[in-house]
């Protein structure tokens, strides 16, 4: 899963997937709120897992657990 | 006579609803839009649980007509309001600054029909799914707190992203941005800034003033650095926070404690210099001061007009 988010997230901003790890920020990568929930659509559209994402998402590890327990 | 889908959604004649505006649409506003047939709508704003249930209150007292209530996700009360308006059966909750993820279930099942305010596809697609009955799309055209997208590139968009009713609002003032809305795909309006000089509106007069004598460039929008913009009207006020805006030495902080409670001086006060006189840019095209009734029978009657006759360009 972390690849899969580290694969859209990189093709959507234009970042080196190398520049991206679980512990990086939405803020560090200059990810702001309207493109996290564009992000999340998008990952929804790739994988079919539906998630319950608010506010309090704040790192790309936080989105890749939300995906997995949404696919559990 | 316009009837849309927003009309048998939410149970009114009109479909125009009068937008959620902190420290202006209490239920006197509301009361009198969802009396002219439009749907009128409670700011629960920054206040908490107890105020949104006097407003509540008087507002059932003034009309049996449907009616809704704002809710700034962002508030702190916002869990507080939240269970007020659940308590309360309100017909319609309206939500802006956040996703209504928390609340949105418990309100759809109590049969409260919930519209979130959304600046963009993806955002709209996700209130969609969590249950939304239908999503209003607002440009950064709007008074208030305001998103990236304009009305005219938002709304064709999010329409074609949806299925559920969309709402036009920001920068619409007349039957012709009404019957613009149509076209683009909305089944209604939300309007803020035109029912600002209404008579019922109980803002002080000064802001009415404002409003009638505001131009078309007249608005600015600060708090970009902020993360969320406002549009309001060009007066010391917004001049000196965008100076600061740009100031790298003031703090974000000390930026948000400066804007802290500008808008409440300027609705309550009428303080021209410290007060953040919030307006959309349609403000140059509001010239009367009229009641709730004659601004939704002006639009909707020009809005019908208009839309008759466009086939005059169909040959
Ligand atoms: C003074 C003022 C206060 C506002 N406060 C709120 C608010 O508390 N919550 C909200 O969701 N929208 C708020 N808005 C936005 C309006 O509900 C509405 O969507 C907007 O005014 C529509 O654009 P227009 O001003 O071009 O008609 C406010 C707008 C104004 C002018």
């Amino acid at each position: 899963m972390f690849e899969t988010v580290v694969k859209v997230l990189a093709d959507y901003k234009d970042l080196s997937p190398d520049d991206i790890t679980a512990q990086s920020t939405f803020e560090q990568l200059g990810v702001d709120s309207l493109d996290t929930v564009e992000l999340v659509m998008t990952l929804e559209d790739e994988t079919g897992i539906k998630v319950e994402m608010n506010e309090k998402l704040k790192t790309v590890g936080e989105l890749v657990k939300l995906l997995e327990e949404g696919r559990a | 006579m316009i009837h849309t889908a927003i009309c048998e959604l939410l149970g009114i004649r009109y479909p125009v609803l009068q937008g959620g505006m902190a420290w202006v649409s209490d239920a006197s506003l509301a009361g009198a839009v969802s009396n002219a047939g439009g749907l009128g709508i409670i700011a629960a704003m920054n206040a908490d649980g107890d105020y949104l249930r006097e407003q509540i209150r008087q507002t059932r007292a003034l009309t049996d007509k449907p009616f809704g209530v704002n809710i700034m996700l962002m508030s702190p009360y916002a869990p507080d309001v939240a269970q007020v308006a659940l308590d309360e059966k309100v017909p319609v909750i309206t939500t802006g600054a956040g996703l209504p993820s928390q609340y949105i279930r418990a309100w759809v099942q109590a049969g409260i029909r919930v519209l979130p305010v959304v600046p963009s596809v993806a955002i709209a697609r996700m209130v969609q799914r969590m249950g939304a009955h239908a999503v209003i799309a607002e440009g950064g055209e709007s008074g208030g707190h305001i998103g990236e997208l304009n009305t005219m590139a938002l709304v064709p968009q999010v329409v074609d992203a949806v299925d559920i009713p969309v709402i036009a609002a920001g920068g619409i003032g007349d039957g012709r941005g009404m019957a613009a809305a149509l076209m683009l795909g909305a089944c209604g309006v939300q309007m803020g800034t035109r029912f600002l000089v209404a008579h019922e509106c109980a803002i002080h007069e000064t802001y009415k003033e404002k409003i009638i004598k505001a131009k078309d460039i007249d608005t600015l929008a600060t708090g970009r650095r902020l993360g969320h913009p406002v549009r309001a009207l060009k007066n010391p006020f917004t001049r000196a926070f965008y100076a600061k805006e740009y100031d790298a030495g003031v703090s974000d902080q000390e930026l948000e404690a400066y804007g802290a409670g500008a808008l409440r001086l300027a609705a309550r006060e009428g303080d021209a210099q410290k007060g953040c006189f919030m307006a959309g840019q349609i403000a140059g095209l509001v010239q009367r001061r009229q009641s709730a009734a004659e601004i939704i029978n002006e639009v909707t009657g020009q809005a019908e007009t208009l839309l008759r006759g466009a086939c005059q360009w169909v040959k």
